[in-house]
């Protein structure tokens, strides 16, 4: 890829770039590949909203919100904890039918 | 604050479950899909750690053993759980296709994050996390959610880091196809 590629969607190229995107996002490419991406996305309006909306999906995924504790769970752990301490060896997860 | 537990200051371990029962609970809904499940694999794992606490070699970050040992409490729950279908993700059924060219980036790609992020789109992703199939599942989860590097994830999968990268663009990329079918419902957002 180089400045001169033609401006228009190119299946195989786009295919190249975008198996890519990720690691672009990560920053995991090194600086030569982070370039070839950045130009091909100058370009190439499909690449350029998928990169948009692959990161706001990771931004998402990044910023979703977590769960409480259901406080039975941390009663019967302690529970389970302190029979082991006792040398139950014989104590698991499994929750009591 | 192991080398404490491990000379004998056992009632410290509840600070180890304090800090962590959290982050492990919320990964064990985010794999298993069942908040029994991932309660069963909570105290799976803190027993585990429990018990093998003194084995632990310190070259390893705890956390990352942590979730080492979480992951094998999942995977012996899931046999137990209703699981999305195993099937391999191809890179090419998520490429862009040509009517697409011309769409300008989706209004939920680029309003701020906070106006985007509700309950209701907190639960699509979560559905679409647990619709992932279950090889790409755990990457996702670790890397996008628990915040895991890609070494880390490696190491706790017991994967390549070129596979954990691999798995982890096309779970993205199946999740954002999720997301955009959701908002393409909502004119207001998908404009």
């Amino acid at each position: 890829m180089t400045p001169t590629d033609p401006p228009e969607h190119d299946p195989a190229h786009c295919r190249q770039m975008f198996a890519h995107l990720s690691e672009y996002l990560d920053r995991e490419l090194d600086e030569a590949a982070c370039r070839q991406i950045e130009r091909h996305l100058e370009h190439c309006d499909a690449c350029r909203a998928c990169c948009a909306t692959l990161a706001r999906t990771v931004a998402l995924c990044r910023e979703m919100p977590a769960h409480a504790v259901p406080e039975a769970m941390s009663a019967r752990l302690r529970e389970a904890i302190e029979k082991l301490r006792s040398g139950d060896r014989t104590v698991s997860g499994a929750r009591p039918d | 604050m192991i080398e404490a537990i491990n000379a004998g200051e056992i009632d410290r371990f509840y600070e180890l479950v304090q800090r962590y029962q959290q982050a492990l609970f919320n990964f064990g809904l985010r794999i298993c899909g069942q908040a029994a499940d991932a309660e069963d694999m909570v105290q799976d794992t803190f027993l585990n750690v429990f018990k093998y606490l003194k084995t632990f070699r310190f070259e390893t970050q705890f956390k990352n053993w942590l979730y080492r040992i979480a992951m094998s409490a999942c995977i012996k729950r899931r046999r137990r759980s209703r699981f999305a279908p195993e099937r391999e993700l191809s890179l090419d059924e998520f490429l862009p296709s040509d009517e697409q060219i011309a769409v300008d980036t989706p209004a939920w790609a680029r309003e701020p994050l906070d106006r985007v992020l509700d309950e209701e789109l907190a639960r699509r992703i979560e559905d679409a996390i647990l619709a992932l199939p279950e090889a790409y599942r755990p990457v996702l989860v670790l890397r996008d959610l628990e915040g895991f590097s890609t070494e880390e994830t490696a190491q706790i999968l017991g994967l390549t880091p070129g596979n954990v990268k691999v798995r982890l663009h096309r779970a993205r990329l199946f999740v954002r196809e999720q997301l955009k079918e959701y908002f393409s419902h909502d004119p207001h957002r998908s404009a």
